[in-house]
C-alpha cells in the first residue's frame, strides 16, 4: 500500500504543477492585463506603466512564474492584485461557503438519486420506473441557474420560507448559514441527482442480469437480499466512479449558482478574478479545486478496492 | 379631564402618523450594487465602484458635487480666487475630525495634493493637479494653492472622488480600511459579499447622517437584485438597475423608481484613423443610418434621452444637438455612394460582454446599418479584452460604449484616444476654454466644441445613460440625477 500512496502523492504534486503552469500561461495569453483593467478607461500611459511596475507585471513571464512557484512552495500564494489582500486569506474566507454548498448538494444528490435509482431498477418497466425516468430526464434538462430562479420564486418570494440569496456566516448563526445554502444546494444537486438516478438504475439492471444473481434467486434468497447484498454492492462501482466525477461538476457548477444566489464563495471569487486578470487569485482557486478533485479521485480508487476485492493496489 | 384625554389621544394619533413619515434615526439601509470595488482607495484607482461607496460618505474633498450637479463647499468653509485666476485661498471648516479622532488641518490638504501629484503614488489623473505650483500653509485652517496658469477646471477637479483629503498616518490602509472625514466610517468588508459603513458620531455637521448603518451588497445578476429587493434583503438597487426591472417595478405601489440623467454618454465609437471610417462622408452616412429612437427603445426600453454630442444634459455647458442628424437611410446611401461605397462594406463591431445595454444597442445598430448595405460582423469580447484591444490599441472599426466620467469632452483633444480623432482646431478651442475664467466665454467655446465633434460625426452619439434606481417606499431623499458617479447616502433617510 505504501508505494501506492507515494505514487499517488507524486502524481498529485505533478498534476498541481502542471495545472499551475497551464493556468499561468492561459491567463497571460488571453488579451487584457490587470493594470489595464484596474485603470479601466481612465489613467494615462504613465499611470499604467507605474501600476504595471508596482504589480510586478513588467518582468518576463518565466521569472514571474518561478517567483510565484517559489513562494507557493512555502505556502505563500501571493497577494490579490485587485484586493491587495493575501490570496490564502481570500480563499479561506470563501471555503466555508463553497465546500458546505458542494457537500450539501452532494448529500442531496446521494439521498435522492441512489434510492430512486434502486427503486427504478427494482420496478423495472413498471409505472414507477417509467415515471422516475421521465422525471429524471426533466431534472437533467433543467439548467441549475433556471432551477435556482424557480426555487427563489417559490420558496423565497412566494412562500417566504428561505432567503432569496446572500449568506449568513456560520459564526453568526449556523442555522442561518444552512438556510442560505439550502436552495442553492437543491438547485445544484437537482441535475446531479437525476444523473445519479439514471446511472444507478442502469448499473443495477446490468448486475441483475448476471448469472450469479440468477443463482442467488434460485437459491431462494429474498428479493431484498438479492437487491442489496448482491446487486447493489457490485453496481456501486459505477456509481462511485460517477460520484467522484460529480464532485468536480458541483464545484464548477457553484460558479453559476453562487452568482444566482450571490453567495460569497470560491466560484464567484474565481469568476471575478478571471475577469480582473487577478492571476494570484485564479492560481490559488484553481490549485485548491484541483487538489480537492485529485484527492476525491484518490478516495474513489481506494473505495474500488473495498467494493471489489479483486482490485488491489500492490 | 375630557379635554386632557382628547388632547392626549390627538397627540397619540399624530405621533403615530409622524412615526410613519418621519425618518427613523438609527436605521440600517442595505443597497445592492452590481460590482465589488477593487479596493477603496480613489487616489490610486479610477474605478466608479470605489467612488460609489466612498464619495462623500466616507471620504470628502475640499469641495463636492451635489445632487443638482453644482460644485459646493465640503471641507472648505470658503475659498476665493485671485484676480489673475492663479491663486486659490482656502479656509477649512472648524471642528472637522478624521475617523480615527485627529483634527483635520491644512497640512493634510498639502500632503494629499502633493501625494496625488507624485508619480510614485500612481494617481490615475495626475493631470487634475498638474497646474499646481505651490501649496502654502498659513495656519491650521488656511492655505493658498498657487497655479502656474489659470485653470477653469481646477475647482471641478477638486470636487471629484479622486481628490479626497486623507490622513498621512492612515495612507497605508486606504485600500482596505479607509479613514476619512465623511459622515460614515468604515466598519467591515466581507470580500465578495458586502461593505458596511456606520455613522461617524463626531461628524462636524450635527444631526447628520440620519442612517446608523449602510450596507453595500454586491449582487451582479439583475434577477438576483430584483429577488433581493422583493424579498426585503435589500432596500435599494442602488445603481445601474436594468431597464426591464425598472419597468416591472414602476407598476408596483410598494416601490419607487427613479428615472434620471447621468454623466454617461453612450456612443457608437468609430476608429477615425482607419479607412473607410476616416472618411467624413462614411461617418455621416453611418450617423444618418442609425435610428436613435429605436436604439433607445430596444437597448433601454425607451428610458433614456437622446444626445447629439459628447456632453450630458446635466452639464451647465450642454447644448441640445440631439436633433442634428435625423434618421435618413436614403441620405446615408447617397453619402456612401459619394464616398465610393455604393454597395456598402463589411466591418467588425466589437461589443463588451459585461454591458448588456450596449450589446443590445450594438445589435440594433448592426441591423439598421445592414439596411444601407453596411454589414457589421458582431464580436462580443470580454471587458479585459475590450480595454486592451479596443481602448488601448484602437484595434477596432466600431464599438458601443458608455463614457461615465463627468465633463470628459477633453478626450477629443487627444489624438491617441481610441477614437483616433485628430483636429488641431478642436484642441485650440479646448485649450482656450480651459484657460478662460469668463464663464460666458467658456460656455460659448464649449458650445463650439460640441458642435464641431457633432459636425465631424466623430462618433454616433446615442443616448444619455439612464439613472435607474429602484427602492422600497420607505427610503427617502435619494439623488434624482447622477451628476457624478456616486451613491451619496449622507442625506438619505429611512422610515419604518
Amino acid at each position: 500500500m505504501r508505494p501506492y500512496l507515494l505514487r499517488r502523492a507524486l502524481a498529485l504534486a505533478l498534476t498541481l504543477l502542471l495545472v499551475s503552469f497551464v493556468t499561468f500561461v492561459v491567463v497571460y495569453v488571453i488579451p487584457g492585463d490587470p493594470a489595464e483593467i484596474i485603470l479601466g478607461t481612465e489613467g494615462s500611459p504613465e499611470a499604467l506603466a507605474a501600476l504595471r511596475a508596482k504589480l510586478g507585471l513588467d518582468r518576463p513571464l518565466l521569472s514571474q512564474y518561478v517567483d510565484w512557484l517559489g513562494r507557493a512552495l512555502t505556502g505563500d500564494l501571493g497577494v490579490s492584485l485587485q484586493y491587495d489582500v493575501p490570496v490564502g486569506q481570500l480563499i479561506t474566507s470563501r471555503l466555508p461557503v463553497t465546500f458546505p454548498l458542494a457537500g450539501l448538494a452532494m448529500s442531496l444528490t446521494i439521498i435522492a438519486g441512489l434510492p430512486l435509482g434502486i427503486l427504478a431498477a427494482a420496478r423495472h418497466r413498471r409505472p414507477s420506473d417509467i415515471g422516475l425516468m421521465v422525471l429524471s430526464q426533466l431534472g437533467i434538462a433543467i439548467p441549475s441557474f433556471w432551477a435556482g430562479l424557480l426555487l427563489i420564486l417559490l420558496f423565497a418570494l412566494h412562500l417566504g420560507w428561505l432567503p432569496a440569496g446572500g449568506f449568513t456566516a456560520w459564526a453568526e448563526t449556523p442555522g442561518g448559514a444552512l438556510r442560505s445554502l439550502l436552495l442553492p444546494a437543491v438547485a445544484l444537486g437537482l441535475v446531479q441527482a437525476a444523473i445519479l438516478t439514471r446511472t444507478t438504475r442502469a448499473a443495477m439492471l446490468e448486475v441483475l442480469r448476471e448469472d450469479y444473481v440468477q443463482t442467488a434467486r434460485s437459491k431462494g434468497l429474498s428479493e431484498r437480499l438479492v437487491l442489496y447484498k448482491h446487486a447493489l454492492k457490485n453496481g456501486l462501482i459505477t456509481v462511485v466512479t460517477l460520484l467522484g466525477l460529480q464532485i468536480g461538476h458541483l464545484l464548477a457548477g457553484s460558479i453559476i449558482i453562487e452568482n444566482v444566489f450571490y453567495l460569497p464563495g470560491l466560484g464567484r471569487l474565481a469568476l471575478g478574478a478571471i475577469g480582473a486578470r487577478d492571476l494570484p487569485v485564479v492560481q490559488g482557486v484553481v490549485l485548491c479545486v484541483a487538489t480537492v478533485i485529485v484527492c476525491v479521485n484518490f478516495a474513489v480508487d481506494l473505495l474500488y478496492g473495498w467494493l471489489d476485492p479483486r482490485i488491489r493496489y500492490n | 379631564m375630557l379635554g386632557v384625554l382628547i388632547l392626549a389621544m390627538t397627540f397619540a394619533t399624530w405621533s403615530t402618523v409622524f412615526a410613519a413619515v418621519m425618518p427613523a434615526p438609527g436605521e440600517t439601509l442595505t443597497i445592492a450594487v452590481p460590482d465589488e470595488p477593487p479596493g477603496l482607495d480613489p487616489t490610486t484607482s479610477p474605478a466608479a465602484a470605489i467612488a460609489r461607496i466612498v464619495y462623500n460618505n466616507l471620504l470628502e474633498g475640499l469641495v463636492k458635487v451635489d445632487m443638482q450637479g453644482e460644485v459646493v463647499r465640503a471641507l472648505a468653509e470658503s475659498y476665493s480666487v485671485s484676480i489673475d485666476g492663479k491663486v486659490y485661498s482656502f479656509t477649512l471648516r472648524p471642528g472637522v475630525k478624521f475617523h480615527h479622532g485627529r483634527a483635520l488641518t491644512a497640512d493634510d490638504v498639502k500632503y494629499t495634493l502633493e501625494r496625488d501629484l507624485d508619480p510614485k503614488t500612481g494617481h490615475p489623473h495626475r493631470d487634475y493637479y498638474e497646474d499646481i505650483q505651490q501649496i502654502t500653509v498659513i495656519d491650521a485652517r488656511t492655505f493658498d494653492i498657487a497655479l502656474q496658469k489659470p485653470n477653469a477646471m481646477f475647482i471641478f477637479n477638486l470636487a471629484r472622488a479622486n481628490s479626497a483629503i486623507i490622513a498621512k498616518e492612515e495612507v497605508e490602509r486606504l485600500k482596505s480600511h479607509p479613514i476619512g472625514t465623511g459622515p460614515f466610517q468604515f466598519s467591515e468588508w466581507v470580500r465578495g459579499d458586502r461593505i458596511v459603513l456606520s455613522r461617524f458620531k463626531a461628524y462636524y455637521q450635527p444631526g447628520m447622517p440620519s442612517l446608523e448603518k449602510v450596507v453595500f451588497r454586491f449582487i451582479a445578476d439583475p434577477s438576483a437584485q430584483m429577488a433581493a429587493l422583493r424579498a426585503g434583503d435589500v432596500d435599494v438597487i442602488g445603481t445601474a438597475m436594468n431597464p426591464e426591472s425598472a419597468v416591472e417595478l414602476k407598476h408596483d405601489p410598494q416601490y419607487r423608481v427613479i428615472e434620471g440623467l447621468t454623466t454617461t454618454d453612450v456612443i457608437a465609437a468609430m476608429n477615425n484613423s482607419k479607412p473607410p471610417f476616416s472618411d467624413l462622408r462614411v461617418r455621416k452616412a453611418i450617423t444618418y443610418a442609425i435610428n436613435r429612437d429605436d436604439v433607445i427603445k430596444g437597448a433601454v426600453f425607451g428610458l433614456a434621452k437622446p444626445i447629439g454630442s459628447h456632453m450630458d444634459p446635466l452639464n451647465p455647458y450642454y447644448v441640445d444637438l440631439s436633433q442634428g442628424y435625423e434618421y435618413a437611410p436614403q441620405k446615408a446611401k447617397q453619402l456612401l455612394a459619394e464616398a465610393g461605397y455604393p454597395q456598402g462594406f463589411e466591418f467588425v463591431l466589437r461589443l463588451a460582454e459585461p454591458y448588456l445595454a450596449y450589446r443590445r444597442a450594438g445589435e440594433i445598430i448592426a441591423n439598421q446599418l445592414a439596411k444601407v448595405g453596411l454589414k457589421a460582423k458582431i464580436e462580443i469580447i470580454e471587458w479585459g479584452q475590450w480595454l486592451s484591444r479596443v481602448y488601448r490599441q484602437a484595434d477596432y472599426d466600431m464599438t458601443v460604449m458608455g463614457h461615465a466620467e463627468p465633463f470628459d469632452i477633453g478626450i477629443y483633444a487627444n489624438p491617441q484616444y481610441y477614437f483616433r480623432y485628430d483636429n488641431p482646431k478642436l484642441r485650440a478651442l479646448l485649450a482656450e476654454a480651459d484657460a478662460s475664467l469668463d464663464d460666458n466665454h467658456r460656455k460659448a467655446l464649449y458650445e463650439q466644441v460640441q458642435r464641431l465633434i457633432a459636425d465631424d460625426a466623430v462618433n454616433v452619439f446615442l443616448y444619455n445613460g439612464p439613472y435607474l434606481v429602484g427602492m422600497r417606499r420607505t427610503v427617502h431623499n435619494w439623488w434624482t440625477n447622477l451628476p457624478i458617479p456616486a451613491i451619496d447616502v449622507t442625506q438619505v433617510s429611512k422610515t419604518k
